[in-house]
């Protein structure tokens, strides 16, 4: 157990003006990047990192976890304005934020995302700080098996958004899936559905798919159905009262067990390396839609669903550091980038960590505790400034951030080859939806399929393709039972609503 | 007295050879292109290298990542470059040389179609087990899979799948084969008993030292510097190992000057102690230019080596 000296030694390094200066630059620097369709926070992060050089570790850390935290917020921005999430994990805050701003309180729907965001990732970062080392320990009895008998779970949570008609949904579900085996197999390493291309080796980047799909296709939607003449964006009745504007505190404190909820699942996601926001996200939405008294004013502006999505994505992060630095592993991108941030430093997270480099380690947590009251402050007088930049006229916006998603797919891809993509699958996102089938399902399948392949190929190893040996894994099992239990109850209550 | 200045002017002119060399200027920006995606181990000493450069040189050298099939896709953009020094490359070894002997029919380039310019460092490769497993060897690994009728063992590139099917050819280990994404899911797998033994680049070093794991072999050419007691494969009696290095190419054609001034600028850079730093702690390993001939060597011997390999 590390010394209450040293933790206290570490909250006094972090609270300092010049790392309160890092923190906040941090934030604000990954709001304004978050809130840019198609660049987002982890592309800020990767550029920012060779500049931390000549910092100290500390204000270098801050900085990039500041950036970090800045992004979950600014990254609701767009999918809430217009429609076009970024990332797969923001698509979830879409589906009620937009309908929201559609109604004319776009300030009302960005606040829900920020106030829900920092509840989640506050909710996380106390786990990480007072219980991450158990929670560790935890995560390691999880292997390849169980990882895949979760996502099975996660599955049958999610599939609860499929829609009307199922048929379509698994289709949609099965083409993400199909893209998702483009690239070398990951357990033989033969290339597959590549047609001679060297950059589909590794796969269909998901930066561009996730940005074409979601956030072009929309853009080109809109686009083709604007009218002759400078309409604003989003209509702001001048009538507006204060309450459509901001979110009143019995408005958040109604949304307290779907937060909590979310922020669970998060953070238990979060810990485990490999699964990640998107179903995070999508597993909270999912649960609280199916266990709301009024499902069927989902998709329609109800706050719980901003509250279930953002607080879920947003806990990811948090929890995300639980592994990277009780273990070494990081849970995702943005994770492995504050690795690096820490390796160029000469710290290398591990097992020693906490022991030999207490002092820092709680002095990030620190770090981390000011960006989130950063992000509040920062959010307020940011989403003003957005909800003013979305009275301008669609041709305006539409056509930046056209230009934004092609400047940050090429950036994030290395190139003219992933911005060919993205149009690609735009135009397929645009089809998709024109026929009623859905990306979003598409996109989730598509991003949780290749980490799904490779635990089921692992799986098939370590159990020799014997599925009786499961009796080994009991973690597994109940997962799986779980899951089992989830799908035949959705469709008894499915069964009972058509009564 | 002619002679005298034939000498004189002979001297001159190969002092001012070098010195010339060192005269050359790009016209432009250089673009340094990275073969992998931001934040990883090669973006990390790619962009530091840049960095490093552009300080010592006053050129302005711009780091580019240019991902795609371990570094396959940006070198075959790189045949479409100048060669005027404008665009330098850097990639790692295994990934090309094994794409090479893979499907070297399709590849639009080889060996030939570039300039080399030096290297980074090498990657350290190791075997490891967890602290508590019944063997210390690979001999007892091997041995101890016979009696549980196969054990698992994780691997995260080619080249070591390659060698455990070797290993079981040659010993009838019967290793169950699980394939991975990195050194920190093998590192996972070991600590949480999911395998019995894995390869390793690094992440298992601060393990080593806690005492959680123990290394059971050196998978390159040579011991590591950190664990000088540990033998190599080799030393073990399987001829086996791979030797996977970071390394600089450019277009083919560079001009004299140019290539003698890049590899120059290069080398300057990766001795500088920033980059020293950085390597020892994102590699735990030391700086080490093989220079642009040594570098051709290193690949020539490689793809003999990975050929040796697949056979």
């Amino acid at each position: 157990m590390v010394d209450l000296s040293v933790i206290l030694a570490g909250f006094a390094d972090a609270f300092t003006p010049i790392n309160l200066m890092f923190v906040v630059c941090g934030v604000m620097l990954g709001q304004f990047v978050g809130a840019m369709p198609g660049i987002g926070p982890v592309m800020a992060m990767a550029i920012a990192i060779p500049f931390t050089f000549v910092i100290d570790p500390l204000p270098a850390i801050a900085f990039l976890v500041g950036i970090n935290k800045g992004g979950l917020v600014g990254g609701a921005v767009p999918a809430i304005l217009i429609n076009t999430p970024g990332t797969p994990d923001a698509a979830a805050t879409a589906m009620d934020g937009h309908p929201l701003a559609q109604q004319g309180k776009p300030e009302k729907a960005t606040k829900m995302a920020l106030y829900s965001s920092v509840t989640g990732d506050t909710f996380s970062d106390i786990v990480l700080v007072t219980i991450s080392a158990p929670l560790a320990l935890v995560a390691l009895k999880m292997g390849p098996v169980e990882i895949l008998a979760l996502m099975v779970f996660a599955f049958s949570v999610i599939a609860g958004l499929v829609g009307k008609s199922i048929s379509k949904g698994i289709i949609a579900a099965a083409l993400g899936m199909l893209a998702a085996t483009v690239g070398l197999d990951p357990e033989h390493a033969t290339p597959r559905y590549y047609f001679g291309y060297f950059e589909l080796f590794d796969g269909l980047s998901l930066a561009a798919v996730a940005i074409g799909m979601l956030a072009v296709a929309e853009i080109l939607r809109r686009l083709a159905s604007s009218k002759k003449g400078a309409s604003a964006t989003i209509d702001q009745p001048k009538d507006m009262t204060a309450a459509d504007r901001r979110v009143s505190f019995a408005e958040y404190w109604a949304c307290r067990f779907t937060m909590l909820r979310g922020a669970a699942i998060g953070t238990i996601l979060g810990a485990l390396p490999g699964v990640g926001s998107t179903a995070a996200a999508f597993m909270s939405y999912a649960a609280t839609k199916k266990s709301s008294k009024d499902p069927d004013s989902f998709g329609k502006g109800n706050l719980q669903g901003i509250a279930a999505a953002e607080s879920a994505n947003s806990a990811v992060m948090g929890a995300n550091l639980i592994p990277l630095l009780t273990l070494g592993i990081p849970g995702s991108v943005g994770a492995a980038l504050i690795i690096s941030a820490f390796v160029i430093h000469g710290i290398q997270p591990g097992p020693l960590l906490f022991e030999e480099q207490g002092r820092l380690v709680y002095g990030l947590f620190g770090a981390m505790i000011m960006a989130n009251f950063a992000n509040l402050f920062v959010g307020q007088l940011g989403l003003r400034l957005w909800s003013f930049v979305i009275r301008a006229p669609e041709s305006v916006i539409f056509s930046t951030a056209i230009l934004l998603c092609i400047a940050g797919v090429y950036l994030a891809t290395g190139g003219v080859f992933g911005v060919i993509i993205m149009l690609m699958a735009a135009a397929l996102g645009y089809v998709m939806t024109s026929f009623g089938f859905s990306p979003v399902i598409f996109i989730i399948a598509f991003f949780l399929g290749g980490r799904f392949e490779i635990a089921l190929s692992q799986s098939l190893v370590l159990l020799d393709g014997n599925v009786l040996a499961l009796i080994n894994y009991p973690i597994a099992l109940a997962l799986f039972a779980i899951a089992l239990i989830t799908m035949v109850w959705m469709i008894w209550a499915d069964r009972q609503k058509e009564l | 007295m002619n002679r005298i200045i034939a000498v004189a002017c002979a001297a001159i002119m190969s002092i001012a050879g070098p010195a010339l060399a060192q005269d050359w200027a790009p016209s432009g920006s250089v673009e340094l292109q990275i073969g992998f995606g931001a934040g990883g181990e090669t973006d990390t000493l790619g962009r530091v290298i840049a960095a490093t450069m552009e300080e010592q040189t006053g050129w302005n050298v711009v780091p580019q990542n240019k991902p795609g099939g371990g570094g396959i896709a940006m070198f075959t953009g790189l045949l479409n470059a100048d060669a005027d020094g404008s665009v330098i490359a850097m990639g790692v070894s295994m990934p090309v040389l094994i794409n090479l002997t893979l499907r070297g029919d399709q590849l639009p380039f080889d060996l030939d179609s570039f300039d080399y310019l030096g290297t980074v460092t090498r990657a350290q490769l190791a075997i490891i087990a967890r602290d508590d497993a019944p063997f210390d060897d690979i001999a007892s690994l091997v041995e101890y899979s016979k009696e549980q009728g196969g054990v698992p063992v994780a691997f995260d590139a080619k080249p070591q799948e390659l060698m455990l099917m070797a290993l079981n050819e040659q010993t009838g280990a019967g290793f169950k084969l699980v394939s991975t994404k990195s050194s920190a899911e093998m590192v996972q797998f070991v600590l949480g008993g999911q395998v019995q033994a894995s390869f390793n680049a690094g992440t298992h070093i601060q393990y080593l030292e806690k005492g959680d794991v123990k290394m059971l072999a050196s998978a390159n050419a040579d011991r590591h510097s950190y664990a000088q007691d540990v033998p190599t494969l080799q030393e073990q009696g399987y001829d086996l190992y791979t030797d996977p290095y970071f390394y600089f190419a450019a277009p083919k054609g560079l001009s004299d000057d140019a290539k003698s001034a890049l590899a120059a600028a290069l080398d300057a850079a990766i001795k500088s102690d920033k980059v020293q730093d950085v390597v020892t702690n994102v590699m735990q390993n030391s700086t080490n230019n093989l220079g642009p001939d040594g570098t051709k060597k290193m690949m020539e011997d490689g793809l003999e080596s990975v050929g040796d390999l697949f056979n």
